[in-house]
């Protein structure tokens, strides 16, 4: 069974996307839709009082809903759209592909992916897609010592998270690319971006792709480090650099299993062992994350923001690679 | 068109600028205010009609940065305000006009190409200059990086056309206006017949006939001449009590003179009389043109409590007349130059001739909320905000809501100051000068600006006015934009900064103590969150507002429910702009990052963006010095002061220069300013 995780706008509860310097970047994911499904489980219709149960959790079927075996959580009716026409709308989504899992199955996703965003905003395209491969970090030679070692570290904290931390291959990020080309040809995107290459990986790059990247987003931790190399020579390939602080590793298996499974910070999904049948049995693998956002254009206010996460659940979870 | 978007702001005169007409003396001009508040009304009603269905207009903004124009005399050590704004204006409008056919020196400046050429415009002060950019801002954040530029061109461009030893020079007021000696070129002796002030000549006003008249007719209203005390700031050598001894008690040209004799000038204080020691001082101001009213609204009244806030974060104004004064803003001191009400307004005697008592000065801090937003309590209002009830009436039954209709009728209590006879022949329903006569002598900190009748293309506009301006255009740029930033920020995030609105009079007042961004403590919203209004995943398909049934589990308090009280407390500027320590209140800055987060910024624009947010996190919370502390820490060090208050021609004299020297240089390798800058001297 998949397990469609949302957060709808998190514009609106605006807490949720504040951050604080001391927490992990991949909060504004996390506490959103840990918002997401108290809100939905606070509005779900009164338990049913024939129904004893021990835990406080509102039971999972009252809020969440099963259609053509995914379990939408919460329920997503997709009712709101965007309150002005299309075109006055810059819209972005930024798709993580996770660790672990095999780039075979990135074609599917990243339909998926698309079009439950297209889905939720109501829209028929998107303006640029952004996609993160995982385990890509600046080519070392175009950083410093120093930073090179700091990568080193976040390399490390990553990989104890998941376990399977590894830098994907490039055949596969070609491979992914044509699947991203076809989309952009048929209309559905109209730009396409990538994050995390350094010069030396774009420049390998661009000679396979037959749409170019028009974007290379970069995480900067300390404004105005980027490498020279990467600044001339994203000028001369008319790559646009942006920013953003997405982390690496935006959704971790044990996230999500937190996050879903019973105990106080959990939604009451998932069984509280492979005994019980107070939830979904099986073990629970993130396939990808998307996040959206719908900027006005000529007015530079965010509309709708959110997320949308894919998990596998199940007892017999595709074999990971590697 | 750019002009009429952000218009000149404090004296509107950009607009006004036209054939000369009669303008009435006060007893005359009075006969005719009720006429003028009248057609004011029915212009505005025609206009809000026209213009209230406007929907769809991109967010352009605009700042105003103001000059002051000192002419350095280095062999004497002197510097003087120079006079010298009318042959500035012309030789810049001689510019701008052989530019428009591309013969003009500054369209060889390569950095600007393709840049519209600054605009100029005169300002109540003589000595005074203001300059907008040449074309408003849009919100495309590479419009964002040229604003800094921008700012730099338009002082490149003044210079060139001033003396080569006159320099504009953005400080607040200038150190010595109004002593004893020849401050200003060309000297003209005070007392003249408009102002009537013992310290500076009619002279130092612009002459065009709207500014005499104005400062006539407001002392006239007033019954007596402008009246401003500063509490002296007490150093070791300060004489006890404080004399003002620049105040002539001997003199006897008009019957104002009276005013000292009668105890205007107070003990430990430095006291002045005329308008030009407020009108006369330095603003930073932005406006921003908002999608439709509704949004517009809105912005007025989110960004009316951040007005304080900035005002001390932005404080630079420790000297008045040669003395280092006790408080570190510029605002009361307008506010009081331009105080024109009299002594029955005022509350000093018992009401007869005049309608109500009225608590704030024209210039003073906002006293409406307009939005129509539920989320706006009644409980912060005013609940003695003072109405024309007949002007409301009037308003009401030309269908305007009653919220909006409250706040006009508030501005328009307000007399009318300068009334040209040729104006009242006959009302003209397409234009908006009789209500402009009004809302723009109502100098509040925020400004609701209704579209021009005769400019399409322009959409309803929100001006914050609250800010001082900064010695050097970084500064001046990273507050603009910050500002920028935060009124994205509170539409993007629909925030809710609205306290009662009395808590932010008191928060202005509290901004004028000295040191007021370290050491005082204001009143702001502890959440600035909506809470969720619907839920569109409710199972029930409700939609929404009722989330805290009693059949829940774990209903949440309702705000709506809590005491007004209990949803605001006393903070830091620190917590308010970086975000408390314990996490409870976000910050602004924060806030303004996770936006930034949300947009697609390109590199080079997220650097400066971030060198503009972070001078702004380090000003709030101490490590880098507001202009005010940085002034009087150079006057303390100055070997020609005596611990005695006094800021002496000598001291003014390095203190000017040091200011030209930091625009230049920034504060870069531990230059002069660094302390206010970058916090470090390398």
């Amino acid at each position: 069974m998949k397990l469609i995780l949302s957060t709808s706008n998190i514009m609106i509860s605006g807490e949720t996307v504040i951050r604080h310097l001391t927490e992990k970047s991949n909060v504004e994911l996390i506490n959103s839709l840990r918002a997401n499904f108290q809100a939905a489980q606070q509005s779900a219709p009164p338990k049913d009082p024939t129904i004893t149960t021990t835990t406080t959790t509102t039971p999972y079927p009252s809020w969440t809903t099963l259609h053509n075996d995914a379990l939408y959580i919460p329920t997503t009716t997709f009712t709101h759209g965007l309150s002005e026409d299309r075109p006055q709308y810059d819209i972005t989504v930024k798709l993580f592909y996770l660790p672990g899992i095999p780039a075979s199955r990135r074609c599917a996703h990243t339909r998926e992916a698309i079009d439950l965003v297209l889905k939720e905003l109501h829209v028929s395209s998107i303006d640029l897609l952004i996609v993160s491969f995982p385990g890509i970090l600046f080519d070392a030679d175009d950083d410093s010592e120093e930073e090179e070692e700091e990568e080193e570290e976040e390399k490390e904290e990553g990989s104890s998270d998941t376990g399977s931390e590894e830098p994907d291959d490039f055949d596969s990020m070609i491979q992914t690319w044509r699947t991203l080309e076809e989309l952009q040809s048929a209309g559905m995107i109209a730009q396409l971006g990538v994050a995390e290459f350094g010069s030396e990986r774009l420049a390998r790059f661009l000679p396979h792709t037959t749409v170019k990247p028009s974007v290379d987003q970069i995480n900067l931790k300390d404004c105005c480090v980027v490498p020279k190399s990467l600044i001339l020579y994203a000028r001369q390939e008319k790559i646009q650099l942006l920013t953003h602080n997405d982390c690496m590793d935006v959704l971790p298996v044990g996230t999500t299993r937190e996050l879903l499974g019973p105990g106080d910070r959990g939604a009451g999904i998932l069984a509280s062992s492979p005994e019980m049948q107070d939830g979904v049995a099986g073990d629970v693998e993130p396939q990808w994350v998307v996040k959206y956002t719908a900027v006005v254009k000529d007015r530079g206010v965010v509309e709708n923001k959110g997320y949308f996460a894919l998990a596998d659940v199940g007892s017999c979870v595709q074999e990971r690679s590697g | 068109m750019w002009k009429v978007l952000v218009t000149c702001a404090k004296t509107n005169v950009g607009r006004s600028f036209r054939a000369l007409g009669t303008a009435l003396d006060w007893p005359e001009a009075k006969k005719r205010a009720d006429q003028v508040r009248r057609w004011g009304i029915e212009q505005l009603l025609a206009n809000w009609r026209r213009a209230k269905g406007k929907e769809r207009n991109a967010l352009l903004w605009g700042d105003e940065v103001e000059y002051l124009v000192v002419a350095l005399d280095d062999e004497a050590k002197k510097a003087r305000l120079s006079l010298a704004q009318a042959e500035i204006l012309k030789s810049l409008a001689k510019d701008e006009a052989s530019w428009k056919e591309g013969n003009s020196p500054l369209s060889q400046n390569k950095e600007h190409d393709g840049e519209e050429p600054p605009h100029f415009h005169p300002e109540f002060g003589r000595f005074m200059l203001e300059a907008t950019p040449g074309k408003p801002w849009g919100i495309d954040f590479k419009d964002l990086l040229k604003v800094e530029s921008n700012m730099k061109w338009r002082r490149e461009v003044a210079k060139a056309h001033m003396a080569p030893n006159e320099h504009p020079i953005t400080l607040t007021t200038f150190p010595r206006l109004g002593t004893k000696d020849d401050y200003i070129q060309p000297y003209y002796l005070p007392s003249g017949p408009a102002l009537r002030s013992q310290f500076v000549p009619d002279e130092i006003a612009n002459p065009h006939i709207r500014f005499p008249t104005l400062a006539a007719n407001i002392r006239s209203r007033r019954g007596r001449k402008i009246e401003l005390n500063v509490p002296i700031y007490k150093d070791e050598n300060t004489p006890q009590p404080f004399k003002d001894p620049t105040v002539n008690y001997d003199l006897h040209d008009w019957p104002e003179d009276d005013d000292v004799r009668n105890g205007a000038a107070k003990d430990d204080h430095v006291y002045m009389d005329a308008m030009a020691f407020g009108m006369g001082s330095c603003c930073l101001q932005i406006t921003f043109q908002a999608k439709n009213m509704t949004e517009g609204r809105k912005l007025y009244d989110q960004l009316s409590p951040l007005g304080p806030i900035l005002l001390a974060l932005t404080a630079a104004t420790p000297i008045y007349k040669g003395f280092l004064v006790d408080t570190d803003v510029r605002w009361n001191q307008i506010g009081g130059a331009v105080d024109d009400r009299t002594r029955e307004e005022l509350g000093e005697l018992p009401l007869k001739n005049d309608r109500w008592r009225i608590p704030k000065s024209r210039y003073a801090s906002n006293s409406t909320y307009i939005s129509q937003d539920p989320r706006l309590r009644k409980e912060y209002l005013d609940p003695e905000l003072i109405v024309d009830e007949d002007i409301k009436k009037s308003l009401v039954d030309g269908g305007m809501d009653d919220l909006l209709a409250t706040h006009f009728a508030h501005l328009f209590i307000r007399d009318p100051l300068v009334i040209f006879s040729e104006d009242l022949e006959e009302l003209d329903l397409n234009k908006a000068d009789h209500f402009e006569n009004l809302q723009s002598t109502n100098w509040q900190h925020m400004r609701f600006k209704p579209p021009p009748p005769d400019k399409d293309d322009i959409g309803w506009r929100v001006e914050f006015r609250s800010m001082e301006i900064q010695m050097t255009d970084f500064e001046n740029a990273a507050f603009s934009i910050f500002i920028v930033l935060v009124t994205r920020a509170i539409l993007s995030f629909d925030l809710n900064f609205y306290i009662p609105i009395q808590r932010t009079t008191e928060n202005m007042e509290t901004a004028h103590a000295r040191n007021a961004v370290l050491e005082q403590k204001f009143y702001f919203r502890k959440d600035p969150f909506s809470r969720r209004r619907q839920n569109p995943h409710s199972s029930n398909g409700s939609n929404g507002s009722s989330a805290t049934s009693s059949a829940d589990n774990t209903p949440p308090a309702s705000p709506s429910l809590s005491p007004v009280e209990s949803e605001y407390e006393l903070m830091t500027i620190s917590d308010i702009i970086n975000g408390s320590a314990d996490g409870s209140f976000p910050g602004l800055i924060p806030l303004v990052e996770s936006y930034l987060n949300s947009v697609n910024v390109d590199v080079e624009t997220r650097c400066s963006l971030a060198s503009y947010l972070e001078l702004i996190r380090k000003r709030a919370n101490g490590t880098l010095w507001t202009g005010a502390k940085w002034i009087r820490e150079f006057v303390a060090a100055h070997p020609g002061y005596k611990q005695d208050s006094v800021v002496s021609e000598e001291i003014c004299y390095d203190l000017i220069t040091a200011v030209d020297e930091m625009t230049q240089k920034e504060g870069r390798h531990g230059t002069v300013g660094w302390e206010l800058l970058r916090g470090k001297r390398n």
